[in-house]
């Protein structure tokens, strides 16, 4: 069983794919799409998410909710691996 | 028949449109020459849709221009013209446009001037210096003809005069990335939280194998029209099999090519998936694809990113910068940075002038300045306050008189 995902593995991750710059100290629980998610950083996480965590998220997953927060993210991602 | 004008301004994008009405409103008799048969560049030929740049980045709750003059003016006629204001994304405030008002605003705008005489579908083939005279070269429709002009504006978005008056231009080693902006109709609604669903349901269409990865580039956003929405889709500019040349016929030609390509599958693609857009269909091509940046002169001073980092002010300004420096070297998205403590950049007026002439300017996205720096100028709003500033020197020239930046700062607020 692989470990489970949590909200700063996802920052980091987001970071270092440089889907987006999420500035020091941001945290698990700050506003992603304040940070500038948008429709297209969201494309780029979802095939991200595919090769980095082998999960395929589907169109029905993507919402305001699943993609608010780095931990509600992680919950999301974390959810799939199950 | 040779035309001999004060001014001739050569491109009618959003620089040479201010450039050439300011330079009338002095007096001047002005040409203006564009390839297109209209007026407004790439916020017109190349579909994009709002104008940056126009206001000070702030926190305040309301959004205050930045430069008087023309670019306050456009964006009160644009304002008119949708009935849209400035909407604020984080501490950026952008006015929605349409291509389609912009045309007819820049019409109006160049028709009230008596001494402005427009020039479409005259592609500018040469310039040259003739007993202190410019002497323009272009052509139309298979026949040549010739403008002799007392002082130029170069608002060609390309530089394309610097060849071939021996002046110094560059093109950075990884320029900004193209893009190309499409129109879609009928689409039954588009609520914005439905932007996520249909992130994904393209991604579903490239894991398929419908969808060419180049998909990955694109987003849409209403238009402000019923029922219209714009695609912007992101490409590398490699489409060729070529590095990134803006420059050249091939890779141009690939581009134009495999924006109609993945933006015709996009369509259809969620036509199949999502029954708002059942009957959806593409509306409008663009004239040509966008391009953020190319060949750019190199003038007698050149503003860097550092300086627009720091908010660097200068006694020779002439319009403030404040758009903060939007890097899209990818396909993948903006990268910002930001001045310090959201402060604005002036621009010298000798970022507008070369060396070795008096009598020549330059305005719009190709001005003197670093790649850095070109990623929060080339935006619209600047656009304009550049294209003023250069139309006003080059009328104060053609009348004898040497321009100065507080001479101009004073003309463009009253
Ligand atoms: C995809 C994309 C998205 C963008 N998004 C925004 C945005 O949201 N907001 C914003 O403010 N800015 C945006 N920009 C930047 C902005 O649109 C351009 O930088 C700006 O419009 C450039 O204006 P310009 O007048 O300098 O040049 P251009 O608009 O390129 O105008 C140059 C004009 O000169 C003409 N011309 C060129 N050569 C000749 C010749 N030899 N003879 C005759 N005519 C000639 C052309 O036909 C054209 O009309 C975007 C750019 C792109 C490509």
């Amino acid at each position: 069983m692989s470990e489970k995902v949590d909200g700063i593995t996802v920052i980091g991750w987001l970071r270092s794919e440089e889907i987006l710059m999420l500035e020091e100290g941001f945290s698990v629980q700050d506003d992603l799409f304040l940070a500038g998610l948008d429709s297209m950083a969201v494309m780029q996480l979802v095939v991200a998410a595919e090769e980095r965590f082998g999960v395929q998220l589907q169109a029905v997953d993507l919402t305001k909710e699943n993609l608010g927060t780095a931990e509600s993210l992680a919950a999301l991602i974390d959810e799939h691996r199950a | 028949m040779i035309r001999d004008v004060d001014v001739a301004v050569i491109g009618g994008g959003s620089a040479g449109l201010a450039a050439a009405v300011m330079a009338s409103r002095q007096g001047a008799r002005v040409m203006l020459l564009e390839r297109q048969g209209f007026l407004g560049g790439m916020g017109t030929a190349s579909l994009v849709h709002t104008f940056c740049g126009l206001y000070l980045l702030s926190s305040a709750p309301d959004a205050e221009m930045a430069n008087p003059g023309f670019p306050s003016e456009m964006a009160g006629r644009m304002i008119a013209a949708t009935g849209l204001g400035p909407i604020r994304m984080g501490r950026l405030d952008v006015l929605p446009q349409h291509p389609a008002d912009f045309v007819r605003i820049a019409d109006e705008l160049v028709k009230a001037e008596s001494s402005l005489t427009v020039q479409w579908h005259t592609e500018v083939v040469g310039v040259r210096k003739n007993e202190g005279r410019w002497e323009i070269d272009w052509s139309c429709r298979g026949s040549l003809g010739k403008t002799l002009s007392t002082v130029i504006v170069d608002a060609s978005g390309d530089a394309v005069t610097a060849p071939w008056i021996g002046a110094a231009h560059e093109v950075a080693p990884r320029l900004q990335r193209p893009a190309y902006v499409f129109g879609i109709q009928g689409v039954r609604s588009f609520p914005d939280e439905r932007r996520l669903q249909l992130a994904g349901m393209l991604v579903e269409g490239i894991r398929a194998g419908v969808l060419s990865k180049a998909a990955l580039g694109l987003s849409f956003r209403p238009s402000g029209r019923p029922g219209e929405l714009f695609g912007t889709l992101d490409l590398a500019g490699e489409e060729s099999g070529s590095i990134y040349d803006p420059l050249d016929p091939v890779g141009l030609s690939a581009l134009e090519a495999e924006g109609r390509r993945v933006a015709s599958g996009v369509v259809a693609c969620l036509r199949e998936m999502d029954p708002e857009w059942r009957a959806a269909f593409v509306s409008q091509w663009p004239a040509r694809a966008g391009i953020r940046e190319s060949r750019r002169w190199v003038g007698r001073v050149c503003l860097t990113g550092a300086q627009i980092e720091a908010g660097s002010r200068f006694e020779d300004e002439i319009a403030l910068a404040t758009w903060p420096m939007e890097l899209r070297e990818n396909t993948r998205g903006p990268k910002w940075r930001f001045p310090v403590e959201d402060r604005p950049t002036g621009i010298p007026l000798d970022c507008l002038r070369i060396p070795d002439h008096d009598d020549f300017f330059v305005a719009g996205r190709c001005i003197s300045v670093d790649h850095e720096a070109q990623a929060s100028i080339r935006v619209m709003g600047t656009c304009f306050s550049t294209g003023q500033a250069a139309g006003l020197a080059a009328a104060m020239k053609a009348g004898g008189g040497e321009p100065t930046a507080s001479s101009m700062r004073r003309i463009a607020g009253s």
